[in-house]
């Protein structure tokens, strides 16, 4: 059975060309760097570490293109982590994506809904728009047999 | 012991019981009508195959009774025949057979063509399989989901499982789909616990068994559709693997559908499984592939005659009464109540047929119909480590009687297949289309490969005389599941929505949201808001955050404000026009001190703005940054004469009319909670929007609760706003509007910038309001309780209906909205509303100086 677990993320979204994006050196602190359009990039990090990494996003970008938006996105994100040896095949259950291996993002259908999914070393974690929030959970526990498991 | 309804007859079931086995051992033999000739039709293959056992369950047509489980307390209809399917009058048509020849409804109903709708109706009544339920409460919604492997495998049987086991222990992710249990379709015996074995052994490996789902076609892919109880699966399947196994040669000789008939292996599972015999005397005509079914049938006790032959005949009327066989010793008849057929096996093929170019394997008896278990085995093997499966032509099909029914679902014969031939139908294809073999509830199991092999056999060139194109659903599904999907609404919530239903709120769906209505009181709600203060959760809200050097140009170019005129600190209504001049969305455009915009929508528009935007940067090439920001803010609005007051006693910013002005906007902090405060004017008292981190909307609700109680504050819902802005005369857009409003007809046009040189809509706009106004909104006021929806008549015609009305507490009378068109040139100042007189008269209808939201 996997174990499901709400984690706390937040997501560093910075809006800018494509080519400045393209030069942007991603920051570090462990951050995931997820290109999700053109014009796009998000940067998923730690609660402690969001505004370290924001700062470098902000002052990296600012280095290349002045009119650049950053900003800390995270209170529109929900996250789930799907742990457990089961973790990858629940995924399956719910969205026709392919996991993504440890390192490694998609972004897609998940339970019906736009979501993005990162690949981890021990199972994935769900981002899906905060509004989904409980949908995404109960379908991860009605349709993936996911266990839910509370701090 | 419990027991299933049938027809109005209670019905004993034993463990393990169909409903067919146990209605059958009560002594039902006839189970269905045929749908043209009304013949009754008995028990024929058990297997699921043909549509003869079709019956309606607890409401639900179409079920198949022979593989559907009996459980206590069901409700069982027969679905044909009339009064009963036991005393069918409209049997009478089986005798009229030669006055409707094929092709019959064609030629007939062609002249006059009025003759055809009567007809139509009639014959609706008399035909088909059940009714839909019409009355009563829904079905319950089907759900769809999807899932995605690297096999499917689609059959629970001998050849499936060993597929599983070997893919799944490759490491493959394998789904494997059944009708039923694994193995169920198996004859028990060896074959049953080898299944078994092999399931082990694919659980254990890791495959997952999906039973009671039922693959209904094959798309590219390869996308394979699942029904099941739950509703629809959708599968993304890296190879499928088609081990469905095969389907015994259906018999055509004339009286073949009497009741009696069975299939080989219909008889045995109803002897061998449920311990019940399907006769007294049965002649059985075994190939070698029926499962041993003279001895299966001699272990229930029935007296069996095995004949080797060609059967001539079958005898009979109600039910069979004996048959005639050609045998080598010459033409025989014999007396008997059961015939048991046993005349080949043809792959149960229809899902592979639809896969052209798919990535699809097929195993065991679906490969070579026949196959031993340990062929079966191999086979399986083989397909899961995507090895290719040799497959075997079927044998050939046993040819056509003299007589009887080839599509005993359509009840189409040899005579009739005969017939199209003659008038040129000379394909089996056309010939399908035209006597409507094959489109029956069995979607061809029995006929399609009789339909073939009559067209090859009349010399049909092989393409045109093939099998007939294989088309998904190979079962009937309910629509509510094929719908599943397309009409599933996922609703949105705000970090509140907990807080709203613990707090007694009836939740509304409002477009993609789930917000609340009321909290129980309506009236309450709007006087809090009215004489003291209320609060709403506005969260659903579109917001947006526009950006860059150009981020002026593009919003010049989609809203018709002058946004150049707004000043940092101040907040403008604002109009988006589509490129007809039609209005699309309004909200509010705050300029920000750093040289930004936050644009606010309505919470049904704002996915649409988006795109809006987002097109425009794209298209002309703006350096502009659009940011998306109602899922990452709360909002809650903050309302009534003491609005300001309460912000105070949680804050220490300046919340002055000077700091906020009307129309406005600050940063300012409440109850810790960092916020942009709109000042805001939508239901007509002194408000502030609190736009702030969604992750801080309950500290902030609770925040202003508490501190709220010292003016008794409430929150209020959807109903209580619709009063409070209908007082102020606001439209609400989609409820007030029509798509082919511009903003003249709402009257609007203050809010549109003419002298802008372009905005989107411009030049439509520029034409439309050179036109005099046929239709518009107007304001309304009744001499009682007027009715939304209303229609508004001038001398008993109808100009006119009521868009949105109340009885408002704080005017004492009927208010509303309402279109109405022009009366020779003039808008009438007076109209009827059924016994109401509706006085056209000018909005805002509360506060009209606008003095309580500038307090």
């Amino acid at each position: 059975m996997p174990e499901l677990r709400r984690t706390d993320l937040r997501v560093v979204t910075c809006l800018a060309s494509a080519d400045a994006l393209d030069r942007l050196v991603a920051p570090g602190h462990g951050a995931r760097a997820l290109r999700l359009a053109p014009d796009e990039s998000a940067f998923v990090t730690a609660p402690e570490t969001a505004p370290e990494v924001r700062r470098e996003v902000a002052d990296r970008v600012a280095a290349l293109e002045d009119d650049a938006v950053v900003r800390d996105v995270g209170d529109g994100w929900a996250a789930w982590r799907l742990t457990g040896a089961d973790a990858r095949d629940a995924l399956a259950w719910v969205s026709a994506l392919p996991p993504p291996p440890p390192g490694a993002w998609i972004q897609g259908d998940v339970a019906r809904v736009g979501a993005k999914v990162l690949g981890e070393d021990d199972g994935l974690t769900i981002l899906v728009p905060a509004y989904w929030d409980d949908h995404l959970r109960t379908r991860l526990i009605a349709d993936a047999g996911a266990i839910e498991v509370t701090p | 012991m419990s027991s299933f309804d049938l027809d109005g007859r209670r019905i004993p079931i034993e463990p393990g019981d169909t409903l067919a086995a146990a209605a059958f051992r009560s002594g039902v033999r006839t189970f269905t009508r045929s749908i043209k000739s009304h013949r009754r039709r008995g028990l024929y293959c058990l297997t699921g195959d043909c549509a003869n056992c079709l019956v309606t369950v607890d409401g639900v047509p179409g079920e198949r009774a022979c593989v559907t489980p009996a459980h206590d307390g069901m409700r069982i209809r027969r679905e044909t025949g009339w009064p009963s399917v036991e005393r069918d009058v409209l049997s009478v048509t089986d005798h009229l057979h030669w006055a409707m020849p094929v092709g019959f409804y064609y030629k007939v109903f062609a002249r006059p063509r009025w003759l055809w709708p009567l007809a139509e109706r009639v014959i609706r009544r008399a035909t088909g399989t059940g009714r839909l339920p019409v009355r009563g409460a829904p079905a319950g919604r089907a759900r769809a989901r999807s899932a995605r492997c690297d096999v499917l495998v689609i059959g629970g049987g001998v050849a499936g499982l060993a597929a599983a086991a070997t893919a799944a222990a490759a490491r493959s992710r394998v789904i494997v789909v059944d009708e039923g249990e694994p193995g169920h379709a198996l004859p028990p015996g060896g074959a049953r616990t080898i299944a078994a074995s092999l399931e082990a052994e694919a659980r254990a490996a890791g495959a997952e068994m999906l039973t009671h789902h039922t693959a209904i076609g094959i798309y590219e892919g390869a996308s394979v559709p699942l029904v099941g109880p739950d509703g629809l699966v959708e599968v993304e399947a890296g190879r499928v693997i088609v081990a469905t196994g095969a389907l015994e040669a259906h018999g055509v000789f004339p009286g073949n559908d009497l009741p009696g008939i069975w299939l080989s292996r219909g008889a045995v599972r109803l002897a061998t499984e449920h311990g019940i015999a399907p006769c007294a005397r049965a002649i059985v005509l075994d190939d070698g592939t029926g499962d041993g079914a003279a001895e299966a049938l001699r272990g229930v006790g029935v007296d069996v005659i095995e004949v080797r032959g060609t059967i001539v005949s079958a005898n009979g009327g109600r039910r069979l009464t004996g048959v005639t066989v050609d045998t080598p010793e010459g033409r025989r008849s014999f007396a008997c109540d059961g015939l048991v057929l046993s005349l080949g096996l043809s792959p149960r093929d229809t899902l592979v047929r639809m896969a052209a170019d798919d990535p699809v394997t097929v195993a065991g008896d679906a490969a070579t119909p026949g196959c031993s278990i340990e062929d079966a085995v191999e086979d399986g093997r083989r397909a899961g480590r995507g090895e290719p499966v040799v497959a075997r032509e079927p044998d050939p099909w046993p040819g056509l009687g003299s007589g009887g029914f080839v599509c005993p679902c359509e009840d189409v014969g040899v005579d009739e297949l005969e017939a199209a031939w003659r008038e040129g139908w000379t394909n089996s294809e056309i010939v399908k289309r035209y006597t409507t073999a094959t489109m029956g509830p069995c979607q061809g199991a029995l006929c399609s490969r009789h339909l073939a092999a009559f067209a090859a056999a009349k010399g049909a060139p092989s393409a045109a005389g093939g099998r007939t194109t294989a088309r998904p659903p190979v079962r009937a599904p309910r629509l509510a599941d094929l719908v599943g999907g397309v009409h599933e609404v996922i609703d949105r919530r705000t970090a509140l929505h907990g807080r709203h239903v613990a707090a007694g709120a009836r939740m509304d769906r409002s477009g993609v949201w789930l917000r609340p209505g009321t909290y129980g009181d309506v009236a309450a709600e709007i006087r809090a808001v009215r004489e003291r203060v209320g609060i709403m959760d506005v969260s659903t809200l579109g917001r947006f955050e526009v950006r860059g050097p150009d981020a002026r140009a593009l919003l010049d170019e989609v809203l018709t404000l002058d946004v150049g005129r707004v000043a940092p600190g101040r907040t403008r209504y604002l109009l988006a026009l589509d490129e007809a001049g039609y209005v699309m969305d309004d909200g509010l455009l705050a300029a920000l001190e750093d040289g930004g915009y936050l644009l606010t929508t309505t919470s049904g528009g704002a996915d649409r703005m988006e795109t809006w935007l987002r097109d425009r940067v794209d298209r002309r090439g703006y350096r502009a940054h659009v940011l998306p920001r109602t899922g990452e803010l709360g909002a809650i609005n903050v309302a009534g004469p003491h609005a300001r007051e309460l912000l105070g006693a949680l804050s220490d910013d300046d919340l002055s009319r000077d700091a906020i002005p009307y129309p406005g906007h600050a940063t300012i902090t409440v109850a810790g909670v960092p916020c942009r405060a709109v000042s805001v004017g939508f239901v007509g008292e002194l408000s502030f929007e609190l736009h702030h981190p969604r992750s801080r909307s309950g500290d902030l609700w609770d925040a202003l609760l508490e501190a709220g109680r010292a003016w008794d504050v409430l929150p209020h819902g959807l109903d209580a706003l619709d009063v409070l802005r209908l007082e102020k005369g606001h439209i609400f857009l989609g409820q007030d509007t029509l798509p082919d409003d511009h903003p003249g007809k709402l009257g609007l046009g203050w809010a549109v910038a003419m002298d802008k040189p372009a905005f989107v809509g411009r030049a439509s706009l520029e034409r439309m309001v050179a036109l005099p106004l046929e239709r518009r909104l107007v304001g309304l006021r009744f001499d009682g309780s007027p009715q939304r929806g209303a229609p508004l008549a001038v001398d008993g015609r109808i100009v006119g209906r009521v868009t949105s009305c109340t009885v408002s507490a704080a005017l004492e009378e009927g208010i509303g909205l309402g279109w109405i068109r022009a009366v020779d040139g003039a808008f009438p100042p007076v109209l009827a509303s059924g016994d109401l007189r509706a006085t056209v008269g000018p909005t805002p209808f509360y506060d009209p100086e606008g003095v309580r939201l500038r307090a």
